[in-house]
């Protein structure tokens, strides 16, 4: 399991869920032992996972019925935001929910290129903001746009920011109060070991999310982060990034998860 | 992380049985260097060498025991990326090409302007080629980059070719008797569909026969360090590498498996997303991180 980027605490808790059950009994075979041993490991993993429910941005969407409906992804530099918000402006327009992006990181070199090349890729509205000026004020600008062209869901893309970086956070704070969105989304690299648990902290602490998605999940990482959110954080993983185009965004699924964490 | 290790030396000092206090102290250093991200298997390695010299070596008087253990600690440590020297940055010769490698977003392209500036700064004639034929707006960031430093950028928009572009692009640097090239190159992890991509890199590297391939590697990088470092290195050997992202709180036990996977060392890390927040590497430093204590650069000094 740390082999796979569980954190100590978790393997720790799941190897005292397993003592306990090994304990006292006698078993005849080996066989029905490493049975055992894997139905409650299998056991203690669930229990972990069905903690916190799933979450279905589309349903979600659907549900709360607000236009338009704003959603704001963060996380550290590189993990992925911007590439996944156009994967998920490619998943709202698969089901026919329309959506303008925000391009709210004005730090980066060619962030506001990198987005244009997706918005007219995908054939949706960007709006865009100048290098150096405030990320605030494009999400706001956007999210007015979204009202006066009676758009379901605005989408804002975040330059990305050490989670302990003080400035920068409140200024990601800042972006959050003026746009008062209806999902915050952590956005969490799926090759980073125990620093995503200290990220997911920080930003919990000093932001608030409620919900993470993790990238590159294609580059064979086991994605033992799962296991440390909820059950440190009690928070759920949407969705999985599974590649570099559009349609490689994939829900969340804990039975696929346990799966890929036995098979070696 | 910092008070455990305290502890497992506190009880190693005032512990009557010796052999107990060792193995209690493996155990906290084998944690910390897992939570540190470093490879589960180096761990075992690391820690099974330093409990041999431990039950071998004799400690010498009892109040230089802390200060000898750690670094017995530091020793070990050190043996794997080289020794306890900083690292030569400078150019082995010239003109040196340089080809910038990694996983996505590991920090390539922000990396190859940092380094451009390094060298600028320097005094040496320095170029860009931007070989990253896949991410959009790749180039234009590039550009953005060598236009902030006044560095020139070789590219071709549009064009698909990264093997071509990358060949041109340091004959054109050739040309104009540019002392370093720089590479920067499409991210990638190679697994699974991506396997073409390692392919285009060993390509390139045939192509362009870099002086040096650095690895850019992101402090945050889990147990998948090892591996990956390993696959890049069969596609084109790893003479170095680079450790971005140190700005935030991860430890980089990540690059320690990778510097075992290829065998190369650590010349740089990244503390910042600005072009001047790159530092020559300090094992001292590094290997203080990655145990959590903040004191290993005196205790080693003085031993
Ligand atoms: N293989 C793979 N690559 C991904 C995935 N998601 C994103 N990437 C790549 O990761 C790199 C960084 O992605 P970006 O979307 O620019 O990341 P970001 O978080 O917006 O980066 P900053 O804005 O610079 O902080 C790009 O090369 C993406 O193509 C994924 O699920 N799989
Ligand atoms: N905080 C911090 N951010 C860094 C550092 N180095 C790079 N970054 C940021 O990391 C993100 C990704 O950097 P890039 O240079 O685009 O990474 P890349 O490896 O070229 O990405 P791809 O080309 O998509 O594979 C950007 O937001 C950079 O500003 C660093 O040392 N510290
Ligand atoms: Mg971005
Ligand atoms: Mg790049």
């Amino acid at each position: 399991m740390l082999e796979s980027d569980v954190s100590y605490e978790v393997t720790e808790k799941i190897l005292d869920d397993l003592k306990n059950v090994l304990v006292g009994k006698k078993v005849q075979r080996s066989e029905d032992l490493e049975k055992l041993v894997i139905n409650s490991l299998k056991k203690s993993i669930e229990e972990i996972l069905t903690k916190n429910q799933r979450i279905d941005i589309i349903e979600e969407i659907r549900r709360k019925n607000k236009k338009p409906y704003v959603i704001v992804f963060f996380g550290v530099n590189g993990v992925g935001k911007t590439t996944t918000i156009a994967k998920v402006a490619y998943m709202l327009k698969k089901n026919k929910l329309s959506c303008i992006i925000s391009a709210s990181d004005t730090f980066r070199a060619a962030a506001q290129e990198q987005l244009s090349y997706h918005a007219s890729k995908l054939e949706i509205p960007l709006v865009k903001g100048k290098y150096g000026g405030d990320p605030a004020a494009v999400a706001f600008d956007a999210i007015n746009s979204a009202k006066s062209r009676n758009i379901d869901v605005v989408l804002i893309d975040t330059a990305g920011r050490m989670h302990i970086d003080q400035d920068l956070v409140a200024e990601l704070k800042r972006i959050v109060k003026i746009a008062k969105p209806d999902l915050r989304i952590l956005v969490l690299d799926s090759l980073a070991g125990n620093d995503a648990l200290e990220q997911a902290k920080y930003f919990e602490e000093n932001v608030g999310y409620d919900a993470v998605i993790l990238t590159k999940v294609d580059a064979d990482a086991k994605g033992g982060i799962i296991l440390s959110l909820a059950y440190e954080l009690n928070k759920p993983v949407a969705y999985l990034g599974i590649g570099q185009d559009y349609d490689s965004l994939i829900p969340f699924d804990a039975e696929w998860f346990i799966k890929r964490l036995f098979s070696s | 992380m910092l008070d455990n290790l305290k502890d497992a030396v506190r009880k190693f000092l005032g512990s009557s049985s010796y052999d107990k206090a060792v193995n209690d102290f493996i155990k906290e250093l084998q944690i910390s260097l897992i939570k540190s991200d470093v490879n589960v298997k180096l761990v075992s390695n690391l820690t099974q060498k330093i409990k041999e010299r431990l039950e071998k070596e004799k400690p010498p008087t009892a109040i230089e025991r802390r200060e000898w253990f750690i670094s017995i600690v530091y020793d070990e440590l050190s043996k794997l990326f080289g020794g306890d020297v900083n690292p030569d940055v400078m150019p082995k010769k010239i003109p040196y090409v340089i080809m910038l490698v990694g996983v996505q977003g590991s920090g390539k392209t922000t990396t190859a302007g940092k380094l451009a500036y390094f060298y600028k700064k320097k005094g040496y004639k320095v170029g860009l080629v931007a070989a990253d034929v896949y991410r959009p707006a790749a180039y234009d960031q590039l550009v953005q980059i060598g236009e902030q430093i006044k560095v020139p950028v070789y590219g071709e928009p549009g064009n698909i070719d990264a093997v071509g572009i990358a060949k041109r692009g340091v004959e054109k640097f050739l040309n104009e008797k540019t002392d370093i090239i720089i590479v920067d190159t499409a991210g990638r992890h190679g697994y699974g569909e991506e396997a073409k991509l390692l392919e285009e890199m060993k390509n390139m590297y045939d192509e362009i026969k870099p002086d040096e391939v650095m690895l850019v590697i992101d402090a945050s990088i889990g147990q998948k360090a090892y591996d990956l470092a390993y696959r890049f290195h069969q596609a084109s050997p790893i003479g170095s590498i680079i450790i971005t992202k140190m700005d935030g709180t991860a430890k980089g036990g990540g690059a320690l498996s990778a510097v075992a996977a290829t065998g190369a060392i650590i010349k740089f890390i990244g503390t910042g997303e600005k072009i001047d927040e790159l530092e020559v590497f300090n094992p001292k430093r590094f290997v203080s991180r990655i145990l959590g204590m903040g004191d290993i650069e005196s205790i080693v000094e003085k031993i």
